[in-house]
C-alpha cells in the first residue's frame, strides 16, 4: 500500500519559503494597527492558507487517494463551522444570566 | 511451500480487503487522531477568538521587541523543523537510512530549541507577574488563562513530539521500525507545526500593543 509519488525536496523548499513569506505578511499586517476584528479576519485567512499548504504538501494529502481527503477534511470543516455558530450563542447566554442577589 | 499452506495463504488474503484509502492502518489512525486533535485546538481557539474580540478592554501586553521577535524566531524554527522532517521521511522512503537519521536528529534539535525559547518567554512573563488568573497590567484576568492555556497545550504537543521522534529514531536505527513509522511520526510533527500557524497570529500578533 504505497502513496502516490511524492515530489522532490525542491518543491518542499519552495513551500517552506512561501510559508515564511506568509508569516512576514502577518507581522506586517499587525504593525499596520488595524481594527481588532479586521486584523483577526485577515490573520485567519492567511493562517488557513498556511494550513492548506502544510496539509497538501508537507503532510502529503495532495499525493494520497482523494478518498482520504474527502473523508477527513469536509468533516473537520463542518465541525469547525458548527463551533463558529455555537460560540456566539454561548456568549448570549452569558449576558442573560441573572445578576447576583 | 506445500499446497495446503498456499491455499490457506490465498484464502487469508482473500478475506482481508485492501484499505479504501491505500494507506497502512497506523497512518490512517494518525490521521484520525490529527482530525480529533484539530477539533480540540479549534474549540479553544474559537473560544479565545470570541473572548478577544468581544472584550474591548482586552490587555495587549506584547511589544515587537522582545516578544514578537521571539515569536517570529520560534515560528521560523518550527517551520524549518517541518522541512527537516520532510527530508527525514523522503530519505527513509528512498532507503537512505543514515540521511534520514540525520534529518530526524536535526528535527529533534529544532523542536527542543522551540520548547526552550517558549519556556524562556514563559519564565520572563511569570517574572513580570503574569499568572493563569492574574494580570499585572490591571486588565481582564482572562489573558493569562487563555495565553498559558493555549500555548501550554501546544508546548505539550511539541515536547511529546520530540520524545516520540527520539523513540522512532532509535527504533529505525536498530531496524525495529521502518520508513512507514517515520512517515506517521512526520504527520504528527507537521500537525504540531500547523497548529502553531494559528496560535502565533491569534495569540501573539493579536495582542501587540
Amino acid at each position: 500500500m504505497e502513496s502516490r509519488q511524492s515530489p522532490g525536496m525542491q518543491l518542499y523548499v519552495v513551500v517552506w519559503i512561501g510559508l515564511l513569506l506568509i508569516v512576514g505578511a502577518e507581522v506586517a499586517l499587525t504593525l499596520a494597527h488595524l481594527r481588532a476584528s479586521t486584523l483577526l479576519g485577515l490573520l485567519l485567512v492567511l493562517a488557513v492558507i498556511e494550513a492548506g499548504l502544510g496539509l497538501m504538501y508537507f503532510m502529503h494529502l495532495r499525493y494520497e487517494r482523494p478518498s482520504l481527503f474527502w473523508s477527513l477534511i469536509p468533516a473537520l470543516i463542518i465541525v469547525l463551522v458548527l463551533m463558529d455558530h455555537f460560540w456566539p450563542d454561548a456568549l448570549r447566554l452569558m449576558h442573560q444570566r441573572l445578576p447576583a442577589p | 511451500m506445500g499446497e495446503s499452506a498456499m491455499t490457506m495463504g490465498a484464502r487469508r488474503g482473500a478475506l482481508i480487503e485492501g484499505s479504501p484509502y491505500g494507506i497502512p492502518s497506523p497512518k490512517l489512525a494518525m490521521w484520525l487522531f490529527i482530525i480529533a486533535d484539530a477539533v480540540t485546538f479549534g474549540a479553544i481557539l474559537f473560544a479565545y477568538g470570541y473572548l478577544r474580540v468581544a472584550n474591548p478592554a482586552w490587555t495587549r501586553p506584547f511589544a515587537f521587541w522582545p516578544t514578537i521577535a521571539n515569536g517570529i524566531t520560534m515560528t521560523v524554527v518550527l517551520l524549518t523543523s517541518s522541512l527537516t522532517m520532510v527530508g527525514a521521511v523522503t530519505a527513509a522512503q528512498s532507503g537512505r537510512k543514515s540521511a534520514s537519521l540525520r534529518w530526524l536528529g536535526v528535527t529533534m534539535l529544532l523542536g527542543t530549541m522551540f520548547a526552550a525559547l517558549h519556556l524562556r518567554e514563559w519564565t520572563a512573563m511569570i517574572g513580570q507577574g503574569w499568572r493563569l488568573f492574574r494580570n499585572p497590567m490591571g486588565g481582564p484576568v482572562l489573558f493569562g488563562a487563555t495565553f498559558f492555556g493555549i500555548t501550554g497545550l501546544h508546548l505539550l504537543h511539541v515536547i511529546t513530539g520530540v520524545v516520540v521522534i527520539g523513540v522512532i529514531t532509535l527504533g529505525f536505527r536498530r531496524e525495529r521500525l521502518d520508513a512507514g513509522h517515520v512517515e506517521t511520526t512526520g504527520l504528527y510533527w507537521h500537525f504540531v507545526d500547523l497548529v502553531w500557524m494559528f496560535v502565533f497570529p491569534l495569540v501573539y500578533l493579536m495582542n501587540v500593543r
